[in-house]
């Protein structure tokens, strides 16, 4: 608790300290100083902490040796070369992005129109709707994966015949609900700081409910759709446990990958898993200059849109 | 011509409009959807879970035998002896063990570094939350793995450590276990207690601590009379975000504990992959469940739902 309690003192480090005057083994001004610089060491440390494991394991994708350090055997670029020459592996990948692309889309969409009812209208039984929208989130994959696998697999069968085979659709059907409180939980956010007078004041200078929305809501809203969607396609992307259950014989990237480790082999899953890496930070540069993602995701909107 | 469809495109356009212009309607398309949408796909599958839970399903023909029965609950408590040597109950137990661990872990590591981004701010804060985030992004199962490599008798850890000549045989703390479980459910869970605390710390009027301090309140005084009050959101959101996807975590263990390590997410995956024991499955389930329904009913006595959207 010594480091917490540090904090709130740090405003002072800003004035001049006059060193050396403290006989004592420890005066007030060092004691600020030691408080102020062990948050700055523990969140230095926290930050060593989230990257060192994938760090090593980057470093490890171009070794020879793929697991360990030791014996070092030098570097290869073999491994990546035979990770992207794997058509199994490949043929996952793309299963991947089609899931989380339509997944993403259908999630988007009845996200987009939730927000607006959540954040405009009132309505009978409002929280218990957004409520149940947050739900997906909250619920543990498993708890999801399995109660969805019933569903598809026994329920719809036998009490309304209809027959579906867990696949491709499957698995896009469970992402979508998964990912449609990502967006939801963004644009509410955003509309609900929305300065409604710029509506109604292009409403007063003789523009149409249409033109309002294309040339003031969007522009305003856009960005924390965007994010929505990145959101909710990086969460079926990276998602395991629920297409796990549900995927009946089709392999998702995750699967794939999921079943490679239980074989044991590590070169392909450190050249894979690192260029997943590489391709998020990317992905997450880009989002972050263009729609100020990090202020969406932190809930602070910044004010440059 | 050219009028024409101007026309033709104008009244179709007021109509588009007009959609949405009466309130049902307006309501209907926009609550509708995701109604629907949430039922069939959410809803029923988690009713008729409940169901199940108290059903017995026809061990040849996989159908359900629609006949209420407690047999399944029966079955998680059977085995010899008392109800706590069973495997599932030791799993949940080790299970809200691991979860309440892990969240007490990122409560004290995200709270210094929420604190200096609230109350820096500007060009480093960008640089910071990419740091951050880029792991959280990073494929969940890719997090896992990258600690599989770490641990274990020779991991990156212990084989490093031998190397040095620190140590002289693998040290059991770094190998698969427990300690590597809650090791890898920190760093995957720890950018919600991050974002929920900085969320809360970021609306903060960092003037009443210092004002708190000119009256002569100690450190440890304004903390907690200050600073917890207004934080206790985001604290309980972040803890909720943390405790609750720990408690059903399955990748993890799965890697982490390499088989020595049962948790609940394990124990239901196994049965209902290699049994298809939806009945037992759906029980078991309905303890995550349960909890979760406690765990967040005690958390909206002090939060209201928007608080949660921080993450």
């Amino acid at each position: 608790m010594a480091t917490e309690t540090g904090n709130e003192t740090d405003s002072g480090t800003g004035t001049v300290t006059e060193r050396g005057t403290g006989t004592r083994l420890v005066d007030h001004e060092t004691k600020e100083r030691l408080l102020s610089r062990s948050f700055y060491v523990v969140a230095g440390a926290l930050l060593v902490f989230l990257w060192i494991p994938l760090a090593v394991m980057i470093i490890l994708s171009f070794a020879v040796n793929a697991s360990t350090f030791f014996p070092f055997r030098g570097f290869t670029l073999a491994h990546y070369g035979a990770t992207f020459a794997d058509a199994a592996l490949m043929t996952s990948l793309w299963h991947s992005v089609q899931v989380a692309t339509i997944a993403a889309s259908i999630a988007t969409v009845l996200g987009v129109l939730s927000s607006f009812a959540l954040a405009r209208f009132s309505f009978p039984f409002k929280e218990t709707y957004r409520t149940f929208g947050i739900l997906p989130m909250v619920i543990p994959g498993v708890v999801l994966g399995i109660a969805l696998l019933i569903y598809f697999r026994t329920l719809l069968p036998q009490l309304f015949g209809i027959q579906i085979v867990p696949g491709f659709w499957t698995v896009v059907l469970t992402h979508s609900v998964y990912g449609y409180p990502f967006v939801l939980l963004l644009v509410t956010s955003r509309l609900y700081t929305f300065d409604e007078s710029l509506e109604e004041a292009a409403r007063d200078l003789g523009a149409d409910p249409l033109t309002v929305f294309r040339d003031i809501t969007m522009p305003i809203v856009a960005p924390a759709i965007g994010a929505g969607f990145l959101f909710a396609w990086i969460r079926s992307f990276e998602d395991f446990i629920r297409a796990f259950f549900v995927r009946g014989t089709m392999d998702v990237l995750t699967t794939s990958m999921f079943s490679m480790i239980k074989y044991g082999t590590a070169p392909k899953m450190n050249a894979i898993s690192s260029f997943i890496v590489f391709v998020i930070a990317v992905v997450l540069a880009v989002a972050m200059n263009v729609g100020n993602v990090s202020g969406m995701v932190a809930g602070t909107e910044g004010e440059e849109e | 011509m050219a009028t024409e469809t101007s026309e033709r495109s104008r009244s179709a356009r007021e109509r588009f409009v007009g959609a949405f212009t009466s309130r049902a309607s307006r309501l209907g398309i926009t609550t509708g959807p995701a109604l629907i949408w949430l039922f069939l796909l959410l809803l029923t599958p988690l009713t008729f879970m409940v169901a199940v839970s108290f059903t017995s399903v026809d061990t040849f023909t996989y159908q359900i035998i629609w006949e209420p029965t407690v047999e399944n609950y029966n079955q998680l408590f059977a085995g010899e002896g008392p109800f706590w040597q069973t495997a599932f109950f030791q799993s949940l137990a080790l299970s809200y063990f691991i979860a309440a661990v892990t969240t007490v872990l990122c409560l004290v590591l995200a709270f210094p570094l929420a604190y200096l981004l609230a109350r820096k701010g500007g060009t480093t804060f960008k640089v910071v939350i990419f740091l951050v985030l880029l792991p959280f992004f990073t494929m969940y199962l890719v997090r896992a793995y990258s600690w599989f490599l770490m641990f274990g008798p020779s991991g990156v850890i212990n084989s490093t450590l031998l190397r040095l000549g620190v140590v002289n045989g693998p040290v059991g703390l770094f190998n698969y276990g427990v300690p590597a479980i809650i090791i890898g459910l920190t760093h995957a869970y720890f950018p919600y207690m991050l974002l929920s605390l900085y969320a809360s710390l970021d609306g903060l009027d960092f003037s009443l601590i210092e004002a708190a301090r000119d009256l002569g309140a100690s450190r440890t005084a304004a903390l907690k009379d200050i600073i917890l009050p207004l934080v206790l959101p985001g604290i309980i959101s972040g803890s909720l975000f943390v405790f609750v996807p720990s408690l059903g975590a399955f990748i993890t263990p799965r890697f982490l504990g390499q088989g020595k390590v049962l948790m609940i997410g394990q124990l239901i995956e196994e049965r209902i992959n290699s049994l298809y024991a939806i009945g037992y499955g759906s029980a078991a389930s309905m303890f995550i469940v349960l909890s979760i329904v406690v765990a967040f009913a005690v958390a909206f006595r002090y939060v209201s739902i928007e608080d949660l959207g921080g993450v």
